[in-house]
């Protein structure tokens, strides 16, 4: 016997209906136990080839803490796929499936030592930067390697901002190029960070204008910089439709080559957008409460096994298994199985009355999900399934 | 005049038809069922709001899911008509003399009612005394088949990820193989070219891990979004896009011609398989 959801019109700007059917279909098919996490490869594959498309001279290296799992990594690298990393642990994983230095960059300012002794042993050459101590340790670890710094820009609009940990004013930045040539290494370019999910279109045009007057502090310096790391912070649809990548694309690649030269070196790091629209959490109403005129409805994945963002105020879409047909609907206030009282997913959910065991289905919620989970009060951090 | 907006959830177009009677509106156990009429297409099936049939036009697409598989397999006696609840498939099946046994099996009992009284010329087939009407789930119907005897299988049902879907499982596939002879043909529709190209694949790669033969053919129906429908066609050993018996029917739009320009030219369809077709 197939189970019965409800699939209604909103569902249809969230989540593609092929990346829906297979789902469905492995759900139909399988024995399982919830929750776990199934990622769409066709989705990804769709996504990878969508992304950079409409930016000229871009390579894309996936941010690999969106969502680390051994298949998806695996299954990009078939790709031709690049990626980008931060610590000593996605290095090892990179390097266990044979990913090849070039296909390697480090975007995190501030890199482990640890991390940086298994770089310099294997190749990894490319980094970002925004402090004299990054300098030095960059320096002493991998002498001529390449480095770009990050340049501090507007968040504004974007769901998940990450500007105040990281980035750098203009003539900081400039006296971090000049201190990094001095050390001998090599002053590449430059990056930003619009911030993840970011919606406001206009982020990159403040982004790009800053980083060119960097370029051209530079060159007057007598720094020639050829390479421009944009980043990601494409959004996906969670609960409403967004701009589409093409669009943005557009934009950025006007703004590009309006103002930097033709020879440059565009970088994208899109995480979310390559794998968030192409999950679907797979989850269990584990309970039903009233309490002071509230509906409390507990599913087995909350804030910390797996719903981490929500906390930051990502919003996401759910579809309801109803045994029941025409079931109300009621405001919902979501919570995760633990005992801590901060494990709360939403409030106010409008969605039709699950029973108790029915399964219940979280749209575009492949990125930042499962790199953040953790077995706090002994539930055990989801697997992803790649189907 | 009031009017009729379809919306249905994936379709990136919506239609709007005039309405000049509501005649039917009721709800059965699975879904709402409604009957309209229009003044181009006349009376209209709805169920959840999504347009199944018309009068003026449900041939095409009744005659392009039956024929095909009727004229490829060399004598079909015996075949599973599994939804279509209209009655349109089973009308079309019972135009080949060859056909001794249809087994009708349709989730809803409501949608053949409502087509008997409202769809006279689609639902004409149903008492002829070859047919065996089963109101049940037609993936447990082949469940239960216990002998491999069944020529044809043709599925005529609503949106694959409805209720549906019980009829596109890897489960329901190898059941119906089961089922059939080894001259057996199976068919189901599998969504429009145009907007869910993605999904006509994910079909034929599925079909393929059950199926030898899997192959698909497309029909251009007005009322469908996307209009360019494509079916998928399987079978254990016999190639579809062969005729092996003369047609000699009557119809309106199918023909031996068309059974033979029907199918995708192969060049595309592997293009298609490889995902190399962008739009």
């Amino acid at each position: 016997m197939i189970k019965n959801f409800k699939i209604e019109k909103h569902h249809a700007d969230i989540v593609a209906k092929a990346t829906l059917f297979k789902c469905l279909r492995y759900l139909d098919r399988e024995t399982f136990e919830t929750p776990f996490l199934l990622v769409d490869a066709e989705k990804i594959r769709e996504k990878v080839s969508l992304i950079g498309r409409s930016i000229k001279n871009s390579k894309v290296f996936y941010a690999v803490k969106a969502n680390p799992d051994i298949g998806i990594i695996r299954f990009l690298h078939t790709l031709g796929t690049g990626f980008e990393i931060a610590s000593e642990g996605e290095l090892e994983l990179l390097l266990s499936i044979g990913v090849e230095p070039e296909k390697i960059i480090s975007s995190n300012p501030v890199k482990s030592l640890k991390f940086l002794k298994l770089a310099s042993k294997n190749g990894v050459n490319r980094f970002s930067f925004d402090s004299p101590d990054e300098v030095e340790k960059l320096a002493h670890f991998i002498p001529d390697c390449n480095v770009y710094v990050r340049l501090s820009v507007p968040n504004e609009g974007s769901e998940w901002p990450l500007s105040k940990k990281f980035g750098v004013e203009l003539d900081e930045a400039l006296a971090l190029l000049c201190r990094a040539r001095d050390r001998g290494l090599n002053p590449a370019g430059v990056t930003f960070h619009v911030g993840s999910q970011c919606t406001n279109i206009y982020n990159w045009n403040i982004a790009l204008e800053k980083s060119k007057t960097l370029w051209d502090m530079a060159a007057k310096a007598g720094i020639k910089l050829g390479l421009l790391n944009i980043g990601g912070g494409y959004p996906i649809a969670y609960t409403k439709n967004v701009m589409s990548i093409e669009s943005i694309e557009k934009n950025i690649n006007n703004l590009i080559y309006d103002k930097f030269p033709e020879d440059i070196t565009v970088q994208l790091e899109p995480g979310r957008a390559v794998v968030g629209d192409a999950g679907i959490f797979v989850t269990t109403a584990i309970g039903k409460a009233r309490r002071c005129d509230e509906d409390w409805l507990y599913i087995d994945v909350g804030v910390f096994n797996g719903l981490m963002e929500s906390v930051g105020g990502i919003k996401y879409s759910y579809i309801v298994e109803t045994s029941k047909q025409g079931r109300y609907k009621k405001h919902w206030t979501l919570a995760g199985p633990s005992c801590d009282s901060f494990d709360v997913i939403d409030k106010n959910v409008r969605l039709p009355e699950p029973e108790v065991g029915n399964l219940i289905l979280i749209l575009s919620s492949g990125a930042y999900t499962i790199s953040y989970a953790s077995e706090f009060n002994g539930f055990s951090i989801p697997k992803t399934i790649l189907i | 005049m009031i009017k009729f907006n379809e919306k249905a959830p994936y379709a990136p177009v919506e239609y709007l038809y005039d309405v000049e009677e509501i005649l039917y509106r009721g709800k059965s156990r699975f879904q709402e069922i409604v009957v309209i009429k229009n003044p181009y297409y006349g009376r209209m099936l709805l169920l959840d709001d999504v347009v199944q049939i018309t009068e003026r036009d449900e041939f095409f697409y009744h005659e392009m899911l039956t024929h095909i598989v009727m004229h490829s397999h060399p004598e079909p006696k015996k075949v599973i008509v599994i939804g279509g609840g209209d009655g349109g498939v089973v009308r079309e099946v019972l135009k080949h003399k060859t056909v001794e046994k249809v087994f009708f099996v349709e989730i809803d009992e409501e949608v053949i009612n409502v087509s008997r009284k409202f769809f006279p010329a689609v639902s004409s087939g149903m008492d002829d005394p070859r047919v065996e009407i089963k109101v049940m789930d037609g993936a447990d119907f082949v469940l239960n088949r216990k002998q491999a005897d069944i020529d044809t299988v043709i599925i005529d049902s609503t949106d694959i990820i409805g209720f549906a879907r019980s009829l596109f499982t890897t489960d329901f596939f190898n059941n119906v193989k089961n089922c059939m002879t080894k001259d057996g043909m199976f068919v189901t529709h599998t969504e429009s070219l145009h907007f869910h190209k993605d999904i006509v694949i994910e079909m034929q790669e599925v079909l393929k891990k059950v199926f030898p033969v899997v192959d698909l053919y497309s029909a251009p129906i007005a009322t469908y979004p996307g209009n360019w429908w494509a079916f998928a066609v399987a079978s254990k050993n016999l190639l579809p896009r062969e005729l092996r018996r003369k047609y000699e029917i009557s119809t309106k739009y199918y023909s031996d011609e068309i059974h033979r320009h029907a199918f995708m030219p192969e060049g595309m369809y592997e293009k298609l398989m490889q995902r190399k077709l962008e739009w």
